[in-house]
């Protein structure tokens, strides 16, 4: 498919428009309070909404321990918020849907698996037709740069090479909603800028819709089309920053001075107690 | 063998030569001081009882008794260990009425229910089976439990993001994460089968290597007596052994150290 295909949601007649029902979710009201094991009541979201359009690619960035975690869980339904609602495509939420790819934070592969296996391991778990989606898998494999690995186990592979796996995976079901938490953050600085570069090329082509969770300010500007920041906890929206930068995006344009300024304006966003890096 | 093999893994080396220093000294105190065979007898005796017992196919038959007895031993404690441990680990209810039997049960020393079932099974080789079937049993079942509830929170995340059932995880991810706890449990359970076997034996038997030390026993041939211990040791190491391989190839991704003993 022809990458222009896919407008910044910005550009998008209908979310001009601001029509409720042409958002991929939505969340109102979010609050978390985790009650820890000495009692304590810990409150880790604080009347989080947020709506993020189809295609469009929100990444959402804060300090550790903010409660992005908590989001992506509650966004995905592992998590039933305290009080709030989520919507997706125009469904309340209750629990995990079909519609939702998630890439965790580790890779999260079965090592007695082959790379194959394991990205086809929703195919297996949604009882879709496996010799179908065993030629999709192949071709997300190739997607991912793993042409020819499909044979392999998780042990012979390298910590950016699983995060791959592990992103074929998410996208086997075709779900219409990536979440991301934080899937880079254990790869070196150079792995890391090319995976972004990739998930960038990936998103383009594939027309996902996705929210990436970061601790990264480069990142968060780098790849999203919106950067939604976080306080400290408990987590509560500090400031939500359009990109207007043209795609693809190249890594050269993070040291441009648009860049900066969007770094800049994040990490005032961000506050004294955000600053990361 | 170079002499830098040798600077680089000494113990390769260290390990024949403790066993040959080792049977040196015996030998020799054995001779200088004129110990008789029925208090202590030197390798080279007990060697040749060990090599007249092979030839004659006393010793054979004795252990084929003994190996078929602890191995039907094992079989039935690993398939009711694997069952049992499963249905344990999988339900709440199932767990909180049973654990405490098991504790019980594995407190009690085992082999001291085997006179019991000597008299209730008889001389043959049926009670041997069962005392060896007991004291096999317990190791597969702790590990099966233990295995069954060490799956990380990440893998039982990715499965419920996915809606799987409850038989899909466990198919898909928490019971080949548990193999290799299950096969730490099979590897302690086939030694202590043939201890099982060894000990119903000594109570009551006719045939078998327990009972071919007692045999020796009442006739003070001491080099026999050792000779079996010998045949013994050579057995667990074999069986030992087989079940490394067999581990080896089916819970290839696990490394060693990645598992807990009993
Ligand atoms: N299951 C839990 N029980 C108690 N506290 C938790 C639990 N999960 C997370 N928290 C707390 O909630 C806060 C937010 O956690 P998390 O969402 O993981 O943050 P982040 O992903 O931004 O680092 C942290 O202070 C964390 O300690
Ligand atoms: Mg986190």
């Amino acid at each position: 498919m022809p990458a222009s295909r896919v407008l910044p949601y910005y550009e998008r007649p209908a979310i001009r428009g601001g029509q409720e029902d042409a958002l991929l979710i939505t969340a109102a009201g979010l609050n978390q309070t985790y009650v820890s094991q000495d009692r304590s009541v810990v409150p880790a979201l604080a009347d989080v909404s947020l709506a993020v359009a189809p295609g469009e690619f929100v990444t959402i960035v804060g300090p550790s321990g903010c409660g992005k975690t908590t989001l992506l869980r509650i966004l995905g339904g592992l998590l039933r918020p305290t009080s709030g609602t989520v919507h997706l495509l125009g469904r309340a939420v209750t629990g995990p849907s079909r519609n939702v790819g998630i890439v965790f934070q580790d890779p999260v592969l079965l090592p007695w698996r082959t790379v194959l296996d394991n990205v086809l391991l929703p195919v297996q778990v949604l009882r879709l037709d496996r010799q179908t989606y065993r030629a999709r898998a192949l071709d997300l494999l190739g997607l991912v740069g793993l042409k020819g690995f499909e044979g392999k186990y998780p042990h012979e592979l390298s910590g950016g090479m699983r995060q791959r796996v592990s992103l074929a995976r998410a996208l086997v079901h075709d779900p219409a909603l990536l979440l991301m938490d934080e899937p880079f953050g254990a790869l070196d600085a150079m792995t890391r800028e090319a995976m972004n570069l990739e998930l960038q090329r990936i998103w383009r082509e594939s027309g996902k819709t996705v929210a990436f969770i970061t601790h990264s300010i480069s990142e968060a500007v780098f790849l999203g089309d919106r950067v939604v920041v976080m306080s400290p906890r408990p987590g509560r929206i500090a400031d939500v920053v359009t990109v207007e930068l043209g795609r693809p995006r190249d890594l050269d344009l993070m040291a441009s001075d648009a860049f900066g300024v969007y770094a800049r304006k994040i990490r005032q966003a961000l506050g004294p107690r955000g600053m990361l890096e | 063998m170079t002499l830098r093999d040798v600077r680089q893994r000494p113990h390769v080396v260290l390990i024949p030569l403790v066993f040959v220093a080792f049977v040196a000294a015996w030998e020799s105190i054995v001779r200088a001081w004129r110990i008789p065979d029925y208090l202590l007898p030197a390798p080279s005796a007990i060697a040749r009882a060990l090599g007249l017992g092979l030839t004659n196919r006393l010793y054979v038959e004795h252990a084929w008794v003994t190996v078929s007895e602890a191995l039907l031993g094992f079989l039935i404690a690993a398939a009711t260990g694997v069952v049992l441990g499963t249905v344990i680990a999988q339900f709440r209810l199932v767990e909180r009425t049973l654990y405490p039997y098991v504790v019980a049960f594995q407190t009690l020393p085992k082999i001291a229910v085997a006179p019991l079932l000597v008299v209730w099974l008889g001389f043959g080789v049926s009670s041997k089976i069962v005392i060896a079937a007991l004291v096999a049993f317990f190791p597969v079942l702790v590990n099966v439990i233990v295995g069954l509830k060490t799956v990380d929170a990440p893998k039982l995340d990715l499965m419920r993001s996915l809606s799987a059932t409850r038989w899909q995880t466990f198919r898909f991810v928490t019971f080949p994460n548990a193999l290799p706890f299950v096969f730490a449990g099979l590897d302690i359970a086939v030694v202590f089968s043939v201890l099982g076997a060894i000990v119903g034996e000594f109570v009551g038997s006719q045939r078998g290597l327990g009972n071919l030390i007692l045999q020796f026993n009442t006739a003070l041939d001491i080099a026999g007596m050792f000779a079996v211990l010998l045949l013994l040791a050579a057995l667990g190491v074999a069986l030992h052994l087989i079940m490394q391989a067999i581990q080896r190839r089916v819970i290839f991704w696990a490394q060693p150290d990645h598992v807990i003993g009993a």
